[in-house]
């Protein structure tokens, strides 16, 4: 099973897988955790073995044919804060690895100077700027520089269960899926129940994940940071509109209580809670819909087993404001920190891992291929289960989906902004804010934080 | 000559000799604590020097750091988050040290009552304290969990509505206070050891005296362990506003749900390693140390009225 919980907060086990990790660095000898010249170091900040094995391999096949010396790759250094502490302690101690694999935007760090820009090494690459999608590649940008590569991204789009659309007979063509939030909101009765206080099945819920807010507002029109004049935007028209809408919408089909919701399982994504404990309800087969990232390609059929076969996925639908279809990513970044002994190597890497590495990394583990040149072959664990043609179709689908991605992850105070949103839709979810206060609230306080990080 | 002078046994040595044997212990007293006064000047005052330092700096590790005077200190004021997590500090505090320490002094005299079990009783205790803080805060989160948790299932059975503990923004600090209680140890022994020492000629009197055991308890017990008292109100006001591992456990750095778990020491901690904003970290820990720095001497100086120590003049 490929395992792949992606970080959003430090919860309590990133808490303490990160304090594991940092007692098992401060264990390694330091010849293991120096860089070399001539050989290249790689700092993972986690996955499962599987993740490991395919990036271990790639880094010493490509090390064996430039020439370098041995190669090492450090896995599972922690998810989160953890990791990019030890990074940025690595750094500042001058012996930071030659790479490191970020779970982050790289923007934060980057515009602080803890990593090299790499715009005139690309210009004379295989990878040029032009062969990035824009929004993608904005997530590692800071005022025209370039401080990292998204070199694969886990594309959100739609996920719905097909059994359970022809169960109630509407139609599982994608180019069927709803248009519109209003078109979804009502396709979404068509599948909830309660009984007493407990839900037992749902057709889609309101997103509360911070980390895809960005995804929904563009979704409405909107935006939460505004790249070209350095501004957060959290508190817009288009953004109390969208939370009034999905406010109304748990009203109206959820009895006004996330608890509730909660309480009776996991209906927020495809893994099981686990800080709860809850089991994933789409995977259950009680949630009709949600949205996902494409990483789940890799891990829905695996533990636990899902009561279904058969998914699907389809674009997302548009807001009332909303005039276009969009898609949101979560980046596999990766950078060469400041005070790498072998900057060109580890280039030339990342080159070799955006364009050729990533087709073995896709069909083991479906994160997608980002850079324009590269034609992705389809994950094998999903030929196996679904046939080639399905997974032939997705990997199609999702390449589309890659092309229209909004620009997001771009903000040098990432992380603060996160927390802000994460906490304005708590308090708006949980009735503890009004709506254009909590937004306003976040909105303050970002722009705060990214004034503060700006000036000087 | 001096030294020709007979000396008889166990007569004292000359003053000049007193002086040098008394510098000789000096030094090797000295030489004895000196790792430990390296430990605390390397470790306790240089940090503490250099928080004061760099909270007047706009340091986020990498590169070095830039002073800004007393900017992190204004940025203080206008950020609510500081507000919540003091007023949410605060409100642990009073409501838990009390609690903390009746409960504690409670355990105490019954422990003191002499029985063959006292010993497992004490032992059983003191288990709890033992147990790391992180263990046991996600044996409570289990067992507060809503619907599946063992304690949720009991008061539903018994006919109460459970609150979504650590869900509902207006239940989860309680939860927090709960939780803190868990582990009395350290204090109930500070207690027992204090009533153990009331001699009992005194306790024997009051005995005599008045048959009223909360008579006892109020005119002579707690008079006589007020010192004890008085070491756990500090000790427990001081860890009260350095919680930390409970809360961000339940609450993340983010003070989940809705900030009600927000406390000041997560703040600093998000400050310091999820934004790395050391200047402003550092001036949030300089603000709490002043705090609790304040607060305690505030309890030393009344302590004054209300500490009795045996053979004290007043």
């Amino acid at each position: 099973m490929t395992t792949y919980s992606r970080p959003g907060r430090v919860n309590r086990r990133n808490f303490l897988r990160g304090t594991a990790a940092a007692g098992a660095l401060a264990a390694l000898p330091r010849a293991a955790r120096a860089q070399t010249e001539g050989q290249l170091l790689l700092w993972l900040p986690g996955g499962s073995d599987l993740f490991c094995q395919i990036h271990t391999g790639l880094l010493d096949g490509f090390s064996a044919g430039a020439g370098l010396g041995p190669a090492q790759t450090i896995c599972g250094l922690g998810q989160d804060t953890e990791f990019t502490q030890a990074l940025i302690g690595a750094i500042t101690g001058g012996n930071p690895p030659d790479i490191s694999m970020l779970w982050d935007s790289p923007v934060a760090l980057g515009s602080q100077g803890a990593f090299m820009a790499l715009d005139d090494m690309m210009a004379n690459s295989t990878i040029p700027i032009s062969t990035w999608p824009a929004g993608l590649l904005s997530s590692c940008q800071f005022k025209g520089q370039t401080f990292g590569l998204p070199v694969t991204a886990g594309v959100y789009s739609m996920w719905y269960n097909e059994e359970l659309f022809e169960a109630k007979g509407i139609s599982t063509a994608r180019a069927d899926f709803p248009k519109t939030w209003v078109d979804m909101r009502a396709l979404s009765k068509e599948f909830t129940v309660w009984d007493g206080d407990k839900l037992m099945t749902a057709g889609f819920m309101p997103p509360r994940s911070p980390e895809t807010m960005a995804i929904w507002s563009a979704l409405n029109g909107g935006m939460l940071y505004d790249e070209a004049n350095l501004r957060y935007t959290i508190d817009s028209e288009q953004n109390i509109e969208m939370m009034n809408f999905f406010i109304d919408w748990l009203n109206e089909e959820y009895k006004g209580d996330v608890n509730l919701v909660d309480r009776s399982s996991n209906f927020s994504d495809g893994y099981p809670n686990g800080d709860t404990g809850m089991g994933s309800a789409f995977r259950e087969g009680r949630l009709a819909g949600m949205q996902s990232g494409s990483w789940l390609m890799g891990d829905i059929y695996g533990d636990p087993v899902p009561v279904f076969e058969r998914w699907n996925l389809a674009g997302h639908p548009t807001g009332p404001s909303g005039t276009a279809s969009v898609s949101g990513v979560w980046p596999n970044w990766f950078v060469i920190p400041v005070g790498s002994k072998n900057p060109q190597a580890a280039f030339d890497y990342l080159a070799y891992l955006s364009t050729e590495g990533v087709v073995e990394w896709y069909q083991q583990i479906p994160d997608y291929p980002t850079n324009s040149q590269v034609v992705a072959k389809s994950p094998q664990s999903l030929v196996d289960r679904r046939g080639a043609e399905f997974a032939d179709d997705v990997t199609a689908f999702l390449g589309e989906q890659a092309k229209i991605v909004t620009a997001m992850w771009n903000s040098p105070v990432q992380s603060f902004g996160n927390d802000q949103i994460r906490l304005a839709m708590e308090k708006i979810y949980t009735k503890a804010s009004l709506v254009a206060d909590a937004l306003a609230e976040a909105q303050m306080s970002a722009q705060a934080e990214l004034e503060r990080a700006l000036a000087g | 000559m001096p030294d020709a002078k007979p000396r008889t046994a166990g007569a004292p040595a000359s003053p000049r000799r007193n002086r040098r044997s008394g510098r000789g212990e000096a030094r090797a007293g000295f030489l004895f604590a000196l790792p430990w006064m390296l430990g605390l000047a390397i470790f306790t005052f240089i940090p503490l020097i250099l928080t004061f330092y760099i909270a007047q700096t706009k340091f986020q590790i990498v590169g070095p750091p830039k002073w800004i005077g007393l900017q992190n200190y204004e940025a203080m004021w206008t950020d609510g988050a500081v507000w919540t997590s003091a007023r949410n500090t605060i409100t642990f505090a009073v409501i838990s040290v009390p609690i903390k320490l009746a409960l504690a002094l409670g355990l105490a005299l019954l422990l003191h009552r002499a029985t063959a079990l006292s010993g497992f009783y004490r032992t059983v205790l003191y288990l709890p304290f033992l147990m790391p803080a992180v263990a046991g805060s996600i044996v409570f989160m289990l067992l507060l969990t809503p619907g599946a948790g063992p304690i949720n299932i009991i008061l539903d059975t018994l006919g109460f509505s459970p609150p979504d503990w650590l869900r509902d923004p207006n239940a989860a600090l309680w939860t927090l206070i709960i939780l803190s209680l868990w582990p009395l140890g350290v204090e109930t022994i500070v207690f027992l050891g204090g009533l153990q020492n009331i001699p009992k000629d005194i306790s024997e009197a009051a005995d005599i005296d008045s048959p009223r055991g909360w008579h006892k308890l109020w005119w002579i017990t707690l008079p006589l362990i007020t010192p004890m008292i008085l070491f756990n109100l500090v000790i427990g006001i001081i860890y009260s506003f350095q919680i930390f591992t409970q809360a961000i456990v339940i609450g993340g750095t983010t003070g989940q749900p809705a900030e009600s778990t927000l406390m000041y020491m997560i703040l600093i901690y998000r400050a310091a390693f999820r934004y790395f904003n050391m200047g402003y970290a550092a001036a949030l820990a300089t603000v709490l140390f002043l705090a609790v720095l304040l607060l305690t001497l505030l309890i030393f100086r009344t302590a004054r009225s209300w500490v009795y120590y045996e053979g004290d003049s007043r």
